[in-house]
């Protein structure tokens, strides 16, 4: 089986989208994660659902963890407030790693072993140098597991 | 020889100040190429106390940033910081000024680059609550830090080079820095309401946020943090009995780094997170290039230059280098500064027969570097570490508005310190 076989479409988010809209998309269809195009429609990045929660940590403890605590209980249910104001871009983690994309032809394994090197729930597939789908970690496994 | 000795020297120093180019690697090609050319050998760079690396900072500096890798993981910065806020009930300018003292005792005791790294998350935090812009807080916290860290032989790593060339003992620094570095925080305390005129609007709903911060949720191993209290104390206990003890600073900070390694029982990358190599292998490569220059004879023509200049006249000695100190090292980073005029120094302070006076000279070289170092944005590694947080969390800091600012309390420091050197030393010598 290779990866375009598997790959699934996939709700993506332009970078310039509402940040607020993008989290609220991840929590309404449970998503693993989500794919941010750049203006072009070109992957830009791919998140796992645990690094968009970060659009809801500040800065200031994503810099430091030990404030983390310090927030009182209202203050934590209040920490979206502020994300309605912001975009994808603003709210992306700094040290993005690159797209990580799995070839239309790729198989099983070299899709597994990307996914399972970058710690990531999901893949993009890239055709002719266009996103043509996204596999997830479970889609993945059912499909190995077929066998 | 020499002229090229020079030469990488100059183009050394250049890169460096236009931060252009990493000044790590600026540094290490310049030692590289004074060693490649053969001006200085491996005796000469391991080996010599005059013309080699300085091993006793190098090792200070490798055992405090362990102790505060160690410190930082306790929250107890952190704790006291929001503790302070919550203290003021409120008030922006008394949580400035709370915020600015401590920061002034934590750059005393820790570097200033650590100290402004962990002061800002919570002052963002705290500016945040209270629906205020953080710039003015950041700034002022810089100029706390670079003011407080002039005086322990540890809060600044100025300090650290000039102990080691001087053979100047931290006592020394408590005895002779401490008091000056007093007067200019209270009268900087004094200034912080018309240097940062408007910033301390609030809208009386938020002081409710603040008051409900909870501090104690800030550390997480109490255990911990007595096992860290314990070895800090014994650490500058030790730095202070060196007279008694007879152990070297960089050698109680390295047994003080080991013993918490061992007791906190911190993975590695925890331990070794604070330890910034890139800063340790500037200071190699810096000290090779200004070795080179001594090894070729130019620091002993500078020195006499600089003795017929003042026709070995002490008190006018010691105003030239705090005149010179504190534009220059404001405008260049302070270490490179201090690193090429501590062998100038030596040279002009062995010719005053006077020890107290003698001595004055060192202290001017670090008032002026330490103080200094607030001129611009640019004066020392605090500031644009500061500069590079406000500006990822949307409070940025614009050049002109920390020069402005840095010029004002700068001016106050180094003339409160003219009058200092003149009277302690020459008045009522």
């Amino acid at each position: 089986m290779h990866a375009e076989e598997i790959a699934e479409d996939f709700p993506v988010v332009t970078i310039d989208s509402n940040a607020l809209d993008a989290a609220r998309m991840l929590a309404e269809h449970r998503l693993p994660g989500i794919v941010v195009t750049d203006s072009s429609g070109k992957p830009y990045a791919v998140l796992p659902a645990s690094q968009v929660v970060r659009f809801i940590v500040p800065q200031y403890v994503q810099d430091d963890p030990a404030l983390a605590g310090v927030l009182n209980e209202s203050m934590a249910d209040r920490a979206a407030e502020k994300l309605g104001r912001k975009t994808v871009r603003d709210v992306l983690p700094e040290h993005l790693v690159n797209v990580p994309a799995a070839h239309a032809d790729d198989t099983i394994i070299e899709v597994a072993a990307l996914m399972a090197r970058l710690r990531s729930p999901l893949i993009a597939v890239m055709k002719d140098g266009k996103l043509h789908g996204v596999i997830t970690a479970s889609r993945l496994l059912a499909a190995a597991l077929k066998h | 020889m020499t002229a090229l000795a020079i030469a990488v020297f100059v183009v050394a120093y250049v890169l460096i100040a236009s931060d252009r180019i990493n000044k790590t690697l600026v540094a290490l090609s310049g030692a590289a190429i004074v060693v490649a050319i053969g001006v200085v050998g491996s005796d000469e760079v391991f080996y010599s106390r005059d013309t080699g690396i300085d091993w006793d900072v190098i090792f200070l500096l490798f055992g405090m940033m362990i102790i505060v890798s160690v410190l930082r993981q306790t929250g107890v910065f952190e704790y006291i910081a929001i503790w302070a806020a919550k203290r003021a009930n409120g008030s922006p300018l008394r949580i400035m000024i709370l915020l600015v003292l401590v920061t002034a005792v934590a750059s005393a005791l820790l570097d200033n680059v650590t100290t402004v790294l962990l002061i800002a998350p919570v002052t963002l935090l705290v500016c945040d609550r209270l629906a205020i812009n953080a710039a003015p807080f950041l700034i002022a916290e810089v100029f706390a830090s670079n003011i407080g860290g002039a005086s322990t032989l540890v809060g600044d790593p100025p300090n650290i080079i000039i102990a080691s060339r001087a053979a100047l003992t931290f006592n020394d620094f408590l005895v002779h820095m401490m008091p000056i570095v007093v007067i200019v925080m209270v009268v900087f305390v004094a200034m912080l309401p018309r240097v940062f005129r408007g910033s301390f609007d609030v809208d009386p709903e938020r002081v409710a946020d603040v008051m409900a911060l909870e501090e104690r949720e800030a550390i997480r191993d109490p255990g911990l943090l007595i096992k860290c209290g314990v070895v800090l104390v014994l650490v500058f206990t030790a730095f202070i009995a060196h007279g008694v003890l007879h152990i070297e600073p960089s050698i109680v900070a390295l047994l003080g780094a080991g013993v918490l390694i061992v007791i906190s029982r911190l993975e590695r990358s925890d331990y070794l997170s604070g330890v910034e190599w890139e800063t340790l292998l500037f200071f190699v490569g810096l000290f090779i290039m200004v070795g080179a220059l001594v090894k070729t004879g130019v620091v002993d023509q500078l020195a006499r230059a600089a003795t017929e200049a003042t026709g070995g006249n002490a008190l006018l000695t010691v105003m030239l280098i705090l005149g010179v100190s504190a534009p220059v090292s404001g405008i260049i980073d302070n270490i490179p500064y201090v690193a090429t005029m501590a062998p100038i120094v030596s040279e002009l302070a062995a010719g005053i027969p006077d020890p107290a006076q003698s001595q004055a000279l060192w202290w001017a070289l670090a008032l002026g570097a330490d103080f200094g170092g607030n001129l611009t944005a640019v004066g020392a590694s605090a500031n644009v570490v500061m500069l590079g947080i406000a500006r990822r969390t949307d409070n940025p800091i614009s050049f002109w508005d920390f020069t402005r600012k840095g010029a004002v309390v700068t001016a106050v420091s180094i003339a409160l310190s003219a009058v200092y050197l003149w009277v302690r030393y020459f008045v009522f010598a």
